[in-house]
């Protein structure tokens, strides 16, 4: 996390609000039933898009720690599973080069 | 390589399933081993629906979100895509839509069998995935089933293959979590219809990695279920350098 004055939200607090009110959409429950058979909990994105509009106007350390607490476990969430296969240092060397029979010619 | 005939070179290293359930190993008929260059007739048939793929192409390019996104990925990722090199319109044997041919980088995308250009964006979404994971990690295509079934697993399930709408129109019903059980079939008959292996092999393989594959949404972040997620998700990939130098 960043200190002091250079610090601002992850996310613009437009973002935040876009993704509650995505969240609360009877569209996005259908598809989270869809995948996950069970209703989807939206309260995270209130809270954080509250943290943010805090720290907008009074720029509160502890709306600052909330955010960056809250976007912290959505990462650890989302690395949470192990890989099946041992990423990449750099592209595949073949990737831009020309097809076989167009080296050929 | 287990499934391509010996003639025709390598073959797809992952492809899309066909929509009846049956594979077919041998997919792409005009794959050369060499010398018959696969982009031969590209431009020819101006006036016939062949050119319809390279049009529906372009279209998804510039303005699928799903494919924006993957495609400034890519960029991101040092495979910068360019679509003379890395895309092909070909005609394919049995139903399959499409495939990716990790031995030559390049998307192979059946004209004869793509119908429409919703269809279109769909496959290439699904490619892209692949191309994706080529790109980002070490996938052994031809060696590693389970590589293979990760692969597939992602594409089936961040690719739209198997919203709601879709499994409707294939007269598959469920609602409760069928999505879960939509992404395990249809990864299953991709893994056959490029490797000949038995129904068995294919699932065991599915079910070892499903846990960890289908809950990896990258590039995307989540599960685009819907050209809207595909644009927040794209919108938060534009955003990530400030994003991770403010958490």
């Amino acid at each position: 996390m960043a200190d002091g004055g250079c610090w601002r939200p992850p996310r613009p607090c437009e973002a935040y609000r876009a993704e509650w009110e995505l969240c609360r959409s009877a569209g996005h429950f259908l598809h989270h039933y869809y995948v996950h058979g069970e209703r989807p909990a939206c309260e995270q994105w209130r809270r954080d898009l509250a943290s943010c509009r805090e720290w907008e106007e009074r720029r509160s350390a502890e709306a600052q720690r909330s955010l960056c607490e809250s976007e912290r476990a959505r990462v650890q969430a989302a690395r949470k599973h192990a890989l099946v296969w041992a990423p990449r240092q750099s592209p595949p060397a073949d990737w831009h080069l020309p097809l076989p029979q167009e080296k050929d010619e | 390589m287990a499934g391509a005939g010996d003639a025709r070179g390598p073959g797809p290293a992952a492809g899309e399933p066909p929509p009846q359930q049956r594979g077919a190993c041998q997919v792409f008929p005009e794959r050369p081993a060499q010398g018959k260059p696969p982009q031969e007739g590209f431009l020819s048939g101006f006036f016939t629906n062949d050119q319809k793929c390279p049009l529906m192409l372009l279209k998804t390019l510039e303005t699928n979100p799903y494919v924006k996104l993957l495609l400034d990925a890519m960029k991101h990722s040092g495979c910068a895509v360019n679509k003379d090199r890395h895309f092909s319109c070909e005609d394919c044997n049995g139903n399959v839509s499409g495939g990716f041919d990790a031995s030559t980088s390049q998307i192979v995308l059946c004209q004869n069998n793509i119908s429409n250009q919703a269809h279109m964006s769909r496959v290439v979404t699904h490619e892209l995935i692949h191309a994706f994971d080529h790109c980002r990690a070490h996938v052994n295509w031809f060696t590693n089933v389970r590589h293979l079934a990760c692969s597939e697993v992602r594409a089936a399930n961040l690719s739209g293959d198997c919203s709601l709408v879709n499994e409707i129109f294939r007269l598959h019903f469920g609602l409760k979590q069928h999505h879960q059980t939509c992404v395990r079939d249809r990864a299953i008959l991709s893994i056959l219809a490029v490797r000949n292996i038995s129904k068995e092999v294919a699932q065991k393989a599915v079910d070892e990695v499903f846990e960890s594959c289908f809950n990896d949404h990258e590039p995307f972040g989540r599960i685009p279920h819907n050209k809207t997620y595909a644009r927040y998700a794209h919108r938060d990939f534009q955003n990530r350098d400030r994003y991770y130098s403010n958490i």
